[in-house]
């Protein structure tokens, strides 16, 4: 993270001096204040979102979900105690429900409940961020939306190839990481 | 059907609590409230990605990496329309929302080239927004493979993108 911020920074500080100085410090604010609007609306999604998970959790209905999917998350995040197994499980839900707004805040609070202190991603850590960056939405809306705006004659004949396209990009990273994991731990088995 | 989904589910969820006999009301207060806290602690970090985003978006590095990779992407079967779109989706969901309108208008909706891209922008998230996010709240500095292996899941799934939109 720390190396590519720096150097794409650099890159494209060095072709607008190049061709038109002026605007450098004018669209770092201009970016500045749309992330300030950014998060305002964010704000507001996410105390909906959470109200509606406070709900959810207070009725007990993430405890029955957190152990419908137990079995998959503890293949895939290896070990994690209730609490976390339950977050891990909604964020996962909320993703694939198309509820971005309400997973986010979920995986935030899992994360930190993983994080062992120790500066170093651990490996349920890379699992979720692999998972939600990757993550598979059953009815991309968003799109659909701009479909229909731009003038599409069938705007949701992408529905089937999105659908089978995220379930793949989701598969292949997770199962890249569980590969790397392997790999770490015979290399561990022969030191 | 889908503009039925989500406020019925939500109903649900408020019917089934009051059925537990859940403080429905306190409840919700008790969420809500901490989401100004969430957004707080993540604001510094998206600031500091968004101003990368739109220094290599005015700057013309990210057409120019564009050029740069075409070749490549063009061998993987990514049309040269659609590399600026995979080069910014991992970084911003605005910025490839609005490649995906320009795109539409440039080509048409239901060209090879408006549905691929719709795929693309539909089947995955932001990796480094996610990332970014994600992190925030912890103390963690290394993130060892996440974001490489992150990105090349987004790329073959663009690669698939292209090669259903040529079957389906």
């Amino acid at each position: 993270m720390n190396k590519i911020w720096f150097w794409l920074i650099a890159c494209s500080m060095c072709i607008l001096l190049y061709i038109n100085p002026e605007i450098v410090l004018p669209s770092m604010l201009q970016a500045s204040e749309s992330t300030l609007k950014l998060c305002l609306k964010l704000c507001a999604i996410y105390s909906v979102w959470m109200g509606i998970l406070q709900v959810m959790e207070d009725s007990g209905i993430n405890k029955k979900l957190s152990k419908l999917l137990r079995p998959v998350t503890k293949k895939i995040f290896g070990p994690l105690d209730d609490k976390t197994n339950e977050l891990v499980c909604m964020n996962i839900s909320c993703n694939i429900l198309g509820m971005g707004g309400a997973a986010t805040p979920l995986g935030m609070k899992a994360m930190q409940r993983m994080d062992d202190g120790s500066g170093k991603a651990n490996r349920a850590m890379i699992m979720l961020i692999i998972f939600a960056s990757t993550s598979m939405q059953i009815l991309p809306t968003t799109v659909i939306g701009l479909r229909i705006t731009a003038g599409s004659s069938s705007a949701s004949d992408i529905m089937l190839a999105t659908i089978i396209s995220a379930i793949f990009t989701t598969v292949v990273g997770i199962a890249i990481a569980l590969i790397i994991e392997k790999l770490k731990k015979i290399k561990r088995r022969n030191k | 059907m889908s503009i039925y989904l989500l406020p019925v589910l939500i109903l649900s969820i408020f019917v089934y609590a009051k059925i537990k006999k859940v403080n429905v009301y306190n409840s919700f207060i008790g969420g809500a409230k901490q989401s100004i806290g969430i957004v707080v602690g993540i604001f510094p970090y998206l600031v500091t990605i968004m101003i990368m985003v739109e220094l290599i978006k005015i700057s013309g590095l990210a057409s120019l990496m564009a050029k740069f990779v075409s070749p490549i992407f063009n061998m993987l079967g990514i049309p040269t329309e659609l590399c600026e779109l995979v080069l910014l989706k991992p970084f911003s969901g605005n910025g490839s929302l609005a490649i995906l309108n320009d795109i539409f208008a440039r080509y048409g909706v239901d060209s090879y080239a408006g549905r691929c891209a719709s795929v693309i922008v539909g089947s995955c998230d932001t990796v480094f927004y996610v990332t970014t996010l994600y992190c925030s709240q912890t103390q963690v500095k290394r993130l060892s493979y996440a974001v490489p292996v992150a990105l090349i899941a987004t790329l073959l799934g663009a690669i698939v993108s292209c090669l259903l939109c040529r079957v389906i």
